[in-house]
């Protein structure tokens, strides 16, 4: 039940303006790099041109001749201290600077401090490194061949297998497929991308000689964990770490890992005592920072003639690159991807995963992933449109027959999820609505006889958020609750904090407003601070859409903490008992005499003057909420294409995304945050990809290669929305920031074969450039 | 990386062949080249110093004589460099042909696999391949005016390629694709 | 390394002079010699557009130009936008229209499409997105923007000149 406040007060539901805007507007945002301290000097890192070398020397005599040098820092250095290598999020070890050999093209050999920027490049650009080649491996299915070489000499067991992973009925799903009547199967790949965030990585870690204490400054999505983790790996005492993540210009995953700069900046601030910062430039931040997906997946689909899915069968190739870096839950290590059995509702699934090192830059878990469920949701609406064609039925008609019916909610997936609630053929139907379904099909009809291309694209996705539960989830041990402390001030203000990072999705209001609905404090009124570890509660950040479901919650849960306190002050300001008493947003009256009431703001004043016997001043309270279940947004959006036979190009005609992420803080956001998510998607399906040449050299490390839309190739985007709250959460909400990347990437492709399966086509791999269609046209014959 | 060129030359075949077995004489054409030290009858150790717009890579390297058939007139040599700051390698296979002509000259025919590492291969085969067009119409060039010029005689000043005209010359190549 | 030499620039009305090296990138001296920091750098390419300025009416990007290129010239810069504490209308437009998100790309936004409305004071949505075409968002998805864009043409339409420098 959510009460509606009014707009003054500004609660759920009420599309306010941000708060935040007005420093960005003026150019008056405090990102990493605008830092400046005093005494501050530059990092500058030297990186292996090769993919795979042995490190036979680092001379650094040159550059540290170089007037305005400070020192140069070699793996051989931070041997010294046990620092060349350092522990990734996944039971693995990354080098921070090489030591025996490099392993990526990119990776990190070297870190030069000088007085200024400038200096530090040219002193970059004077070590001298001695590399001897070695035979490089950039197949992921050539990882484990014999003649291929070994990777990770330093890990025990010589193979360049990481894990092997598997969940599911085995036995129960191949017995499905040897009794199913129609089989159909797809291998799709997810390419390897970068989520490219405008901001690239950095830090300015600042060694106070005077106080013991380290400052740093952070492109951080998880400040608390950074800081637990920094005072484990450098032996800092973690009360003298203080991580500072200030305004960050777009995270997307990529400022979850903890970088090798990070470290090399901490390093020399110590050992100089002066504050080092380190900005990467854009090459660094695509050729060495955590990409995204590169995952080889193949999928079966049984069904009966009638076109009832039975089981669905995955075989999955995962590229990890040299390190396995992916920041995901312990327990996964191919992160959610078991959910990739979808909106369906069928008996038997059955998954594995196997990871393994290849010559390249280390990562995987980025780019509104999810944890791995943009693969997942891609791979299950790819195969049941392939289902659809080996059927010869409507892909949407599929759907719906197969869709998980809201009576059977909360729904275990036979992989083992517990999908909180869901209604997927009402976002359905109010998609097929909206777009015009019967018209476009009839239209592309006529098309097709006059010989042009148009395409429609379903993808009913349904995502998994809110990481999650203590029971089963935690990032390097630390369990992923996540928390709030509000403290309401006398003249009835509030200030709170949380330990999530906001990189743009607008904490700053969509808190204020959940405050003001459980409190009934306009928001206005609730200042929101995130980021600093000296003085916001311990959280585990912002990724995976886990703010509103976990740090939401906890802020709901730690309101209701004071609205309980706030009772009593009532009750003894009112004279009356606490069961006499009702309450509305903003204040509570009397039951049956609505004059006799307090305003919040009364009750805030009585609780530094006027506090009842016994009753501890204040109005304050902090809550660590540890969700009961992850929760399940889904939605189904609709793509429409038109093929330009002469080019191949590719043109969005529409896009209509129907999305239910429960009950909605602040629309304006949420459409937002869609718009954004879109367009990303767009992104992956037309334009990106990092990929690698046979000598493992990047092609796609920088925005000449790597492509981004601009707002010439993005177009409008349709939205809407069905409402099903989650039972579990207090104010029923789910998180929505990654589902447009989580189900647009297979409307785009389903679009485009749709558009050429009269043609023969089945699947075509993203990402779809021109060429690409090009080419099949011309192998088509229908080139024009 | 395979690139095919051709050209022909005034000079008869045997003059020519004096020229192209000779790797000191031979390095001199080739733009940014030097050869610093003979190792042994078939290993030359060498340098090449490689421009693409404002940025230069000093390579150093071997030089190997893999094959010599005089009677065929056919030279293989392997060339493989690696640049003093560490920032790549570059690798070269060439076959080098001659066919005698009609009128008396020769026509020369040279086909390399090049496999570079490293930074500059980042921009990928559109610009390696438009360095390695405008070092060959440079190294042709030499080539025709050392043939001129007797065996004892100096040789030119060798100057890697310019950068103007190899960013122009890239640019032009993202226009223009013809493989 | 190269002589140091004396540039002077007005920067958002104000005059100010540095000596700087002849490779000091423009966009270093506003950001480190004027500690004006609203001007972002994003990519090391010229494509993603964060520090687009404004250099005597011109947009540029000011990674890809020197500091002494700028030597007696006139820069407007997002900082520059507010007078006497208002917003500019393309400021209000953004907050209005949801405009903004993380926020990285926003000045140069601001930039492009100050100068885009300039030169054409009522551009239509393919003209918007032309104009801004230089500028690279990850967060906003442009639908927005572009509305923040035309909010702000319909209320200069309606407002008159903005006191801002002068431009051709």
């Amino acid at each position: 039940m959510v009460f509606q406040t009014s707009p003054e007060i500004g609660g759920m539901g009420h599309p306010i303006k941000r708060k935040e805007d007005l420093r960005f507007l003026q150019g008056k945002g405090n990102y990493v790099d605008d830092v400046q301290l005093p005494e501050m000097v530059y990092g500058h890192m030297v990186r292996s041109p090769y993919a795979h070398a042995r490190l036979k020397s680092v001379n650094t005599e040159k550059a540290k001749q170089l007037p305005g040098v400070l020192a140069v820092i070699t793996g051989e250095d931070l041997a010294k201290s046990n620092l060349a290598w350092m522990p990734t999020l996944f039971f693995d070890k990354q080098m921070v600077l090489a030591t025996g050999k490099v392993l990526f093209q990119a990776q990190e050999v070297a870190f030069v401090v000088a007085e200024d920027q400038y200096t530090a490049a040219d002193a970059a650009e004077l070590v001298e490194v001695d590399y001897e080649e070695l035979p490089v491996l950039v197949d992921p299915h050539k990882a484990l061949d014999p003649a291929s070489p070994i990777l990770r000499e330093d890990r025990e067991e010589k193979s360049n297998h990481i894990f092997h992973w598997e969940v599911g009925d085995k036995a129960a799903t191949d017995k499905a497929f040897e009794d199913a009547a129609v089989k159909a199967q797809v291998h799709a790949v997810f390419q390897r991308c970068h989520p490219a965030p405008l901001e690239t990585c950095g830090c300015v870690a600042d060694f106070n000689t005077a106080t013991s204490r380290l400052t740093i400054y952070l492109t951080s999505q998880a400040p608390h964990a950074h800081r637990t983790l920094f005072a484990l790996v450098g032996g800092i005492p973690e009360n003298n770490i203080r991580v500072i993540a200030p305004d960050i210009g777009g995270g997307f995953g990529n400022k979850v890992p903890i970088y090798p700069g990070y470290v090399c900046a901490v390093v020399a601030s110590l050992t100089l005592g002066r504050p080092v910062k380190w900005i990467e430039t854009r090459s660094e931040n695509l050729q060495s920072t955590g990409f995204a997906r590169d995952y080889h997946m193949t999928a079966e689909l049984a069904a009966t003639k009638d076109g009832k899915i039975q089981a669905m069968r995955v075989k999955t190739l995962a590229d990890h690159g040299a390190f396995n870096a992916a920041a995901q839950p312990t327990k996964f290590p191919a992160g959610l991807f078991s959910v990739c059995t979808g909106a369906y509702d069928y008996p038997a699934a059955f998954c594995e995963v196997d990871g393994v090192y290849t010559n390249k830059a280390p990562g995987g878990i980025a780019y509104r992933c999810s944890f791995r469920v943009t693969e997942a949701a891609y791979l299950i609406e790819r195969a049941v449109d392939v289902l659809a064609l080996e059927l010869k039925v409507d892909p949407v008609e599929l759907r719906r027959k197969n869709f998980i019916p809201p009576e059977k909610f909360p729904y275990k997936s036979p992989l083992g999820w517990s999908y909180d609630s869901g209604d997927y053929d009402a976002a359905m139907k109010l998609a097929l609505d909206t777009v015009g379904y019967d018209a476009l099909r009839k239209e592309q009809q006529e098309k097709r006889k006059k010989g042009e291309l148009m395409g429609i694209g379903i993808s009913s996705f349904v995502e998994a958020v809110g990481a999650g539960p203590a029971h089963t989830f935690d990032i390097a041990g630390i369990k992923m609750f996540d928390s709030c402390e509000i403290r309401v001030h006398p003249t009835g203000k509030a200030m709170c904090r949380m330990g999530t990072k906001s990189q743009g999705q607008g904490h700053e209001t969509t808190y204020a407003q959940i405050v003001a609905q459980e409190l009934g404090i306009p928001a206005a009124d609730v200042t929101v601070e995130e980021g600093d570890t000296d003085t916001a509660p311990y959280g585990l950040g912002t990724y995976a859409s886990r703010s509103t479901p976990v740090s939401g919650a906890a802020t709901a849960m730690a309101a209701r903490k004071i609205r309980d306190k706030a009772k009593k002050l009532a009750a003894h300001l009112l004279e009356c008992s606490e069961e006499d008493l009702d309450w509305e947003p903003g204040k509570f009256f009397v039951k049956g005499a609505p004059s006799k009431s307090k305003t919040i703001q009364d009750i805030a004043f009585a609780a530094y003057t006027n506090m009842p016997a016994g009753m501890e001043p204040g109005l304050e309270a902090v809550d660590y909420y540890d969700p009961p279940n992850l929760t399940f947004p889904f939605g189904t959006y609709i793509c429409v294409v038109d093929i330009d036979k002469g080019t191949g190009e590719v043109k969005v005609r529409r896009f209509v995304a129907v999305d239910d992420c429960g009950n909605i803080i602040n629309p304006m956001i949420v459409e937002g945050q869609i718009h954004g998510g879109l367009t990303e998607g767009l992104a992956i399906a037309f334009m990106q990809q990092i990929d690698y040449d046979e000598n493992g050299n990047v092609q796609g490390g920088s925005f000449m290669d790597y492509l981004l839309p601009t707002a010439v190739e993005t177009p409008n985007w349709e939205t809407g929305k069905t409402c099903t709250p989650s039972p579990h959460h207090p104010f029923g909400a789910k998180g929505v920031g990654e589902s447009p990347n989580v189900g647009s990437p297979a409307a785009f492709v389903n679009a485009v074969v749709d558009a050429l399966s009269h043609l023969g086509v089945k699947h075509i791999d993203m990402p779809i450039a021109p060429w690409k269609v090009w080419n099949i046209l011309q192998e088509k014959g229908v080139v024009n | 990386m395979q690139i095919e060129k051709t050209f022909q030359v005034k000079e008869p075949i045997e003059q020519v062949w004096n020229l192209l077995s000779d790797p000191r004489r031979v390095a001199t054409c080739v733009p940014g080249a030097s050869i610093t030290e003979q190792v042994d009858e078939k290993t030359y150790k060498g340098a090449i110093s490689v421009r693409v717009g404002p940025s230069t890579t000093d390579y150093k390297g071997q030089l190997q004589i893999v094959r010599l058939d005089p009677e065929n007139h056919e030279i293989e040599i392997l060339g493989k460099g690696q640049d003093v700051r560490g920032r790549g390698s570059a690798s070269m296979k060439m076959t080098g042909k001659l066919r005698s002509l009609e009128n008396g000259g020769t026509e020369v025919t040279s086909v390399s696999e090049v496999n570079v590492v490293g930074i500059l291969a980042q921009m990928g085969s559109r610009v390696i391949t438009e360095v390695s067009n405008i070092m060959f119409g440079q190294f042709t060039r030499n080539f025709q005016a050392q043939l001129h010029q007797p065996a004892d005689a100096p040789s030119a000043e060798v100057k890697p390629v310019s950068a103007a005209s190899v960013a122009w010359a890239a640019a032009k190549g993202a226009f223009h694709r013809d493989s | 390394m190269a002589k140091k030499q004396l540039i002077q620039v007005k920067v958002n009305g104000r005059d100010r002079e540095a000596q700087v090296e002849p490779r000091l990138l423009l966009v270093h001296f506003i950001r480190s010699f004027s500690g004006l920091t609203g001007t972002h750098v994003g990519c090391d390419t010229t494509h993603c557009g964060a520090c687009t300025v404004l250099l005597d009416g011109k947009t540029v990007k000011s990674c890809t130009m020197f500091a002494v290129q700028a030597d007696g010239c006139e820069l407007l810069t997002v900082e520059g936008l507010i007078k006497n504490g208002k917003l500019h209308p393309l400021q209000e437009g953004f907050k209005e229209e949801h405009g903004l998100q993380c926020g990285f790309c926003t000045p140069g936004m601001l930039i492009s499409s100050y100068a885009l409305l300039n030169k054409n004071a009522n551009p239509t949505e393919e003209e918007i997105r032309w104009g801004i075409s230089g500028n690279l968002c990850r967060c906003t998805g442009y639908q927005n923007i572009v509305k923040a864009v035309q909010y702000a043409a319909g209320k200069m339409d309606q407002g008159g000149k903005d006191g801002l420098p002068n431009i051709a």
